[in-house]
């Protein structure tokens, strides 16, 4: 029954803006920083990624050892670069604004604006699914899913569990009282963007694996990352997730029963009814 | 500077009308009147976000809204429906207004949405109303309108004239509605919203209102602006109008040029705008955006105040190199294009914005000189201390309850404070004082119990209309406004207090208000440059501006040494001399005796005695609750 | 550390000031090469009246043609097709002595595929630059935008690629790309006619539309009225039913569910009037559920990608007024297969992706021509002069045939459009019958 096929496709979909959300969220969450840099990052990994691929003949998911620790360095040098300069909330915006467009006029004058896609030859994926039952799920965003929920639940441990993550929540609270009490925030701010610039590449990977690569894209991902961002919370690991899912969900499944136009207005329509009814998103963690 | 800033105003509209007539004169390419038409529109857009945006702190991202709907509106009634389009262009404003009104009531009205959730809320809104200007075929339907030729009156025969003025007139009037905002109590109102809206609150401004009629100015200036620029675009679809070039180029430009005051977005818009299009015509169009995005993260991290706090240091420095840099290179036929000379001066007398130093401007202006002006202040110079406890109730808190989540910070308190009387609230910490404090003073409401003031219920009043009913407060740690001078702080509390003085006798009336508490010396200071123990002053003055009868003073006294104690003890004096009832949350002890004519012990949300301080303190229970029990055990 | 970063913001914000003033000179022009000879002096299109053959270069003041093309932004792929073409036809005329005995310049500005461009852009170009001549932008909200700067100072508006008719009001706007008067009739109809030719092979339809401009109107008339012939009224009329009508808005991405619904739609024909990409990732998509659709359709497809496709794309349609297969250039004045060649060459070496001189570039090179002839008949570049020249005697166009221009339906001639399809590593001409390159393969599986 297309229904649930659509919603499960969309729901995969969804995953990859998830798995997109996840870093900003984070760095929005625990650094204060809001940081559109990170499209900027998902943007070159995927560039990148396709010429890697095309260069080496290596599937393009082996890409990621290249990319991933080459964005773990970026988004670690664009931390340190907030911190040495005192970098406000609403400053890092329009710094990471500056970036952003920076690095998409780049892109568009060394790969042109044309399309770019991956050739089969080299990525079997584009075109394959997994079937369960009757239900399809398409390979491109079940990859994504599955990195998504990896990535979620390694973060959620880390942030749960660890001394490091424990830190990174206190600091994320209460900046001042938690060096006061020794905490390096430095360094592990600078280490939690670097982990976001990682995830940022395996985002970024997945893109040209599903789809087609032009330079305007982080333009189009802007207004679904922040819809998942809120709706999940902000800083909110697995909300993000969950609020992907549904965002995702709830567009596949309005494009069937509606048309596929209706579903901005779905969803946008939701974002601004869990604003003033649920800011703090729609999946509170508990204490907080 | 007033005058300076009506002279440039007054200066942009002669030329808005005479400069088609110079060209019919001169007949110089009508290139350069579509030019400054660009920069017209963009000027009107950006200032109109700045209203709200750079003026109360509410960062937007929906200009894009605004836009669109002016666009729209006036797509469908002149494009399609054939009406006029003046008329068409004032429905616009209208519509957008209404828009603006609209998010507002939402947004505003709920305490959790600041910040950057306000921001967020504000992106998702263009693309609600592009999905559904894509859905209804009555809107667009996804073909999009073509918007004809309008009609222009015969003295501009040319359109492009036609577009030039009305830009200008749309510009003109963004810029005229900023200025007149930043001179008067609506800007000041925003102002004090951005550096800390909770205080702004609780000294009497209306802020809910003043949000409104921001971002409903906003609104209007954007939809006329949209609906002007329909015209000139002659076809207008859903993706090209509401994608998010404008929402973050008028971001970028009012960034660039300052936002703190009126003429900055005009000035980000010069540049932004001259920018790119030297660039396109040029041949470097794969560079304008590289170039922007520089610019962009330098001004942020070296001149975050925007061009414009840079050249107000410097204004004859600034005004002149850009003149001979313009003028010598266009005259002496250097450049081939006045337009690129522009952009040279421009480049040039931009690098004077980043050099440190030069005249400290005050954001909102010199405040004007003259006599002081009388505000009533108290000026009681003899110390009081006898109890005068006989007078009537002034504010009665009756089985006050307040409870956070699962947290009971007061569990039934009552308490009277009675017209003259100091009184002392005294506890440990946790004990629940400063809720009391911010329950009487309307920050939240009580879970149980009621609040009066002068027999009024005050329970579920909005904070200014409890400050309009005589209640200020101070903070424990100091929030002033960290923009305005100390003088300036006081003046808006006189501004926004119970007796309202209009701007200028404000700022002349406040100095008293400093004498009083000692910071005569310091009015041009920002707070940034003051101690702790002056900006605690400030605090007290400044609350005392909005001519309370009843003072909260939440633990004045921290963190201050001894000679400072004494210093704001004896200020305290003086304010009561003056007829202010006070309530005094403190752990000095000493001082409580000094000043209190009663005292109120609270322990964990509850009253644990309450009469005169000599009494109260040797009481054994508040001993134990102070000191613990092996102290009193020790018979202390 | 803050002084170093004071004095690299005072270099960053000299260099800007250096690449204004670089960026002085307020053209970007592309001239015609003088000198270099073809073959034989025969001229480019056989209509071309006579030049002096033997001088290269022509004598007086050159003649600068004026306009924008997507050079850089989201439409640069197909610019960079236009600028080829156009480069190429003057470097011909130039080689051919030029025009009027002048030779052609080309003063061509890059818009940015952004529309607010355009109409400062070629204000400048008219009263700034005092261009002679005026040729279109690229994509149709462009030309639209041009159009009314074009009739405020009565210049002449060749335009390659805006085949809404209806709203092409302006009296000496010519279309280089004609899809006739009324292309929501016509194609729906050919299509029903190459149907019609597959002998019941094909009953139901499942559309998909692009919620913008032309692709809404092919599918769905005047964005108003319900009676205007659209797609969607037309097939049935003709006897196909429409069992799915999935509007989605530029730049959808979730085409695993829309392939959900296709796939459950079971048609015949999925047309998709669509452009871009989407039909890769249609197809794509419709993979991953296991399906795929016994024939489909794609309106305006960026040409290359859907070739890269492979099998999944085989038997893929869509519309063409003009391809480089044999049986076609064969039937052609052998100058047209050195076109093709020589574009192909330069296509690839300037990296454009899609070497093949096809709709896009066969376009482009109609309007030239139509702007050269225009002048011609006229004698003059007064821009009323061309207008009332092509009204009179129309043109002759090497792609298309003889043409005529009348004002009553916007200038749209009629069109010689057809149907292409992806047979094995290309695109063929497969109806109307008499241009047919190949037969029509009909619905597989």
């Amino acid at each position: 029954m297309i229904e649930l096929q659509a919603a499960v496709s969309g729901a995969l979909n969804g995953s990859l803006f998830a798995l997109m959300a996840l870093g900003l969220s984070l760095a929005w969450g625990f650094l204060k920083v809001i940081n559109l840099a990170h499209f900027a990052l998902i943007l070159l990994s995927g560039y990148l990624t396709f010429e890697l691929a095309t260069a080496t003949g290596l599937g393009p998911i082996a890409t990621i050892v290249v990319t991933a620790p080459l964005m773990f360095v970026v988004g670690a040098v664009i931390q340190l670069g907030y911190e040495r300069f005192d970098v406000s909330e609403l400053n890092s915006l329009l710094i990471s604004y500056g970036l952003l467009i920076i690095t998409v006029q780049v892109v568009t004058n060394i790969w042109t604006a044309d399309f770019l896609r991956l050739p089969p030859e080299i990525n079997p994926f584009s075109a394959e699914a997994v079937g369960v039952g009757s239900l399809r799920f398409p390979v491109p965003t079940l990859l994504a899913a599955g990195f998504a929920v990896v990535l979620v639940v390694a973060a959620s441990l880390v942030l749960g569990r660890t001394y490091a993550g424990k830190a990174l929540q206190a600091f994320g609270q209460d900046r001042e009282i938690a060096s006061a009490f020794g905490i390096d925030h430095r360094l592990l701010g600078v280490l939690l963007a670097g982990a976001a610039g990682a995830s940022a590449a395996i985002a970024g990977m997945l893109f040209p694996i599903g789809g087609t690569l032009t330079p305007d894209l982080p333009f189009e991902w802007i207004g679904q990352v922040f819809a998942i961002v809120i709706l999940g919370g902000i800083g909110n690991v697995t909300g993000t997730l969950y609020a992907g899912l549904l965002v995702g969900a709830i567009s596949g499944l309005v494009a069937v029963v509606w048309t596929p136009s209706t579903s901005p207005f779905v969803v946008f329509s939701l974002v601004v009814i869990a604003l003033v009814f649920r800011p703090k998103g729609l999946f509170p963690q508990k204490g907080g | 500077m007033r005058h300076k800033g009506w002279l440039a105003l007054v200066g942009i509209a002669v030329a808005l009308v005479t400069l088609p007539a110079i060209r019919h004169a001169t007949d110089f390419p009508m290139f350069y009147l579509i030019f400054l038409s660009g920069i017209l529109f963009w000027t009107a857009q950006s200032t109109s976000w700045n209203i709200l945006s750079g003026y109360s702190g509410y960062f937007s991202f929906g200009q894009g809204a605004f836009f669109g709907v002016g666009v729209y509106t006036m797509a469908v009634l002149f494009g399609r429906q054939g009406m006029s389009w003046w008329v068409a262009a004032l429905a616009a404003g209208i519509a957008s207004m209404l828009l603006g009104l609209a998010i507002g009531t939402i947004a505003f009205r709920l305490r959790s949405l600041r910040g950057e959730i306000f921001a967020l809320l504000t992106l998702a809104v263009p693309f609600i109303l592009a999905s559904v200007a894509r859905l209804s075929k009555a809107i667009d339907g996804g073909q999009g309108i073509v918007i004809p030729v309008p009609e222009a009156p015969s003295f501009l025969s040319q359109f492009q004239e036609f577009v030039f003025f009305v830009g200008g007139v749309v510009a003109l009037l963004a810029l005229t509605v900023a200025y007149v905002m930043q001179h008067t109590r609506y800007g000041w109102a925003l102002f004090t919203i951005r550096d800390d809206e909770d205080v702004a609150e609780g000294l009497g401004v209306p802020t809910f209102f003043h949000k409104m009629i921001a971002i409903g100015v906003t609104g209007l200036i954007a939809g006329i602006s949209g609906a002007v620029a329909a015209l000139q675009l002659g076809f207008v679809s859903v993706e090209g109008t509401f994608n998010l070039d404008v929402p973050l180029f008028v971001i970028v430009m009012s960034v660039l040029g300052g936002r703190g005051h009126w003429a900055g977005p005009m000035v980000g818009a010069i540049y932004v705008y001259t920018l790119q299009n030297r660039l396109a015509s040029g041949g470097f169009e794969g560079w304008s955006l590289i170039v922007l995005g520089v610019i962009l993260v330098l001004v942020m991290l070296l001149a975050p105040q925007g061009l414009m706090a840079g050249f107000r240091r410097r204004p004859w420095l600034s005004a002149g190199v850009f003149v001979v840099v313009f003028l010598g290179l266009w005259l002496l036929g250097v450049t081939t294009d006045p337009v690129t000379s522009l952009a040279a001066a421009l480049g040039v007398t931009a690098v004077i914005a980043f050099i440190p130093g030069g005249r400290r401007r005050p954001e909102l202006g010199e405040p004007e000189t003259g006599p002081p002006q009388e505000h009533h202040a108290p000026v009681g110079d003899e110390p009081v201390a006898e109890s005068v406890g006989s007078g009537r109730p002034l504010l009665v808190a009756q089985d006050v309850v307040k409870t956070f989540g699962g947290v009971r910070a007061l569990r039934g308190v009552s308490m009277t404070v009675h017209e003259g009387e100091l009184v002392g609230l005294v506890g440990p910490n946790g004990s629940g004082k400063t809720t009391l404090v911010n329950l009487i003073s309307g920050v939240f409401p009580p879970t149980a119990g009621t609040i009066s003031l002068d027999g009024a219920d005050i329970v579920g009043s909005r904070p200014h209309r409890i400050a309009h009913l005589g209640i200020a407060r101070t903070y424990q740690i100091p929030r002033p406004f960290t923009s305005l001078t100390v003088r300036d702080n006081v003046a808006m509390a006189i501004m926004f207090g119970r007796d309202p003085l209009g701007l200028d006798a404000s700022r002349r009336a406040a100095v008293e208000y400093l004498d009083l508490v000692g910071l005569g010396g310091r009015a041009d200071a920002l707070p940034g440059e003051i101690n702790l123990h002056q900006r605690q002053l400030l605090e007290m003055a400044r609350a005392i501006a909005t001519r309370p009868s009843l003072l909260l003073l939440d633990e004045a006294l921290a963190g201050l040494n001894p000679v400072e104690i004494d210093n704001a003890v004896d200020v305290v004096r003086r304010i009561r001399g003056s007829g202010v009832s006070i309530v005094l949350v403190e752990h000095l002890l000493r001082v409580v005796n000094q000043l209190a004519t009663r005292i109120v012990v609270l322990d964990q949300g509850m009253e644990l005695a309450e009469g005169e301080p000599a009494v109260v303190m040797r009481d054994p229970a508040v001993v134990k609750a102070y000191l613990g029990r092996q102290a009193d055990a020790a018979g202390e | 550390m803050r002084r170093r970063a004071r004095i690299l913001a005072v270099v960053s914000v000299l260099s800007v000031v250096a690449a204004a003033c670089a960026g002085d000179s307020t053209t970007t022009t592309t001239e015609g090469t003088p000198g270099t000879t073809a073959a034989t002096d025969t001229t480019v299109a056989p209509s071309t009246t006579a030049a002096p053959s033997t001088t290269a270069e022509g004598s007086g003041d050159p003649i600068v043609v004026g306009g924008t093309l997507s050079l850089t932004g989201a439409f640069a792929a197909t610019g960079a097709i236009h600028k080829l073409a156009g480069d190429m036809f003057v470097e011909r005329v130039n080689e051919a002595g030029g025009l009027l005995g002048r030779e052609v310049q080309w003063n061509l500005l890059d818009d940015e595929s952004d529309t607010a461009n355009i109409a400062p852009l070629y204000e400048q170009l008219i009263s700034q630059d005092q261009v002679d001549l005026i040729m279109g932008p690229y994509a149709t909200p462009n030309i639209l935008a041009a159009m009314p700067v074009a009739e405020r100072y009565g210049y002449t508006l060749p335009q390659h690629t805006a085949v809404l008719a209806p709203l092409m009001t302006y009296a000496c706007q010519f279309p280089g790309w004609s899809i006739g008067p009324e292309p929501n009739s016509f194609i729906p109809n050919q299509m029903a006619d190459a149907l019609d030719s597959l002998d019941g092979a094909v009953s139901t339809v499942a559309l998909l539309t692009n919620e913008s401009g032309s692709t809404a109107f092919i599918s769905y008339g005047i964005a108003d009225d319900p009676d205007d012939p659209s797609t969607l009224n037309i097939l049935p009329e003709r006897g196909y039913e429409v069992v799915a009508d999935i509007p989605y808005p530029p730049g959808y991405e979730d085409w695993g569910s829309t392939a959900a619904q296709v796939r459950d739609a079971n048609a015949d024909l999925v047309l998709m009037n669509g452009l871009g990409v989407e039909a890769n990732s249609l197809i794509d998509a419709m993979q991953q559920l296991d399906y795929a659709p016994p024939l489909m359709f794609a309106l305006f497809p960026a040409p290359g990608p859907l070739l890269g496709l492979g099998d999944a794309a085989q038997g893929t349609l869509s519309v063409s007024i003009f391809e480089p297969n044999a049986p076609i250039l064969e039937q052609m004045d052998p100058e047209v297969g050195e076109i093709v060649d020589e574009f192909a060459e330069r296509a690839s070496a300037a990296q454009i992706p899609y070497t093949v001189f096809e709709t896009q570039a066969a376009a482009s090179w109609n309007a030239w021509e139509i702007l050269v002839q225009g002048v011609e008949g006229a004698q003059s570049t007064d821009g009323q002069g061309i207008c009332d020249s092509l009204h009179s005697t129309g043109a002759d166009l090497t792609f298309s045939g003889a043409v005529t221009f009348d004002p009553a339906v916007n200038n749209f001639w009629d069109t010689t459009e057809g149907l292409k399809q992806i047979q094995g590593a290309e695109w063929v001409m497969v109806w109307p019958e008499d241009i047919a390159a190949g037969a029509l393969a009909g619905p597989t599986g």
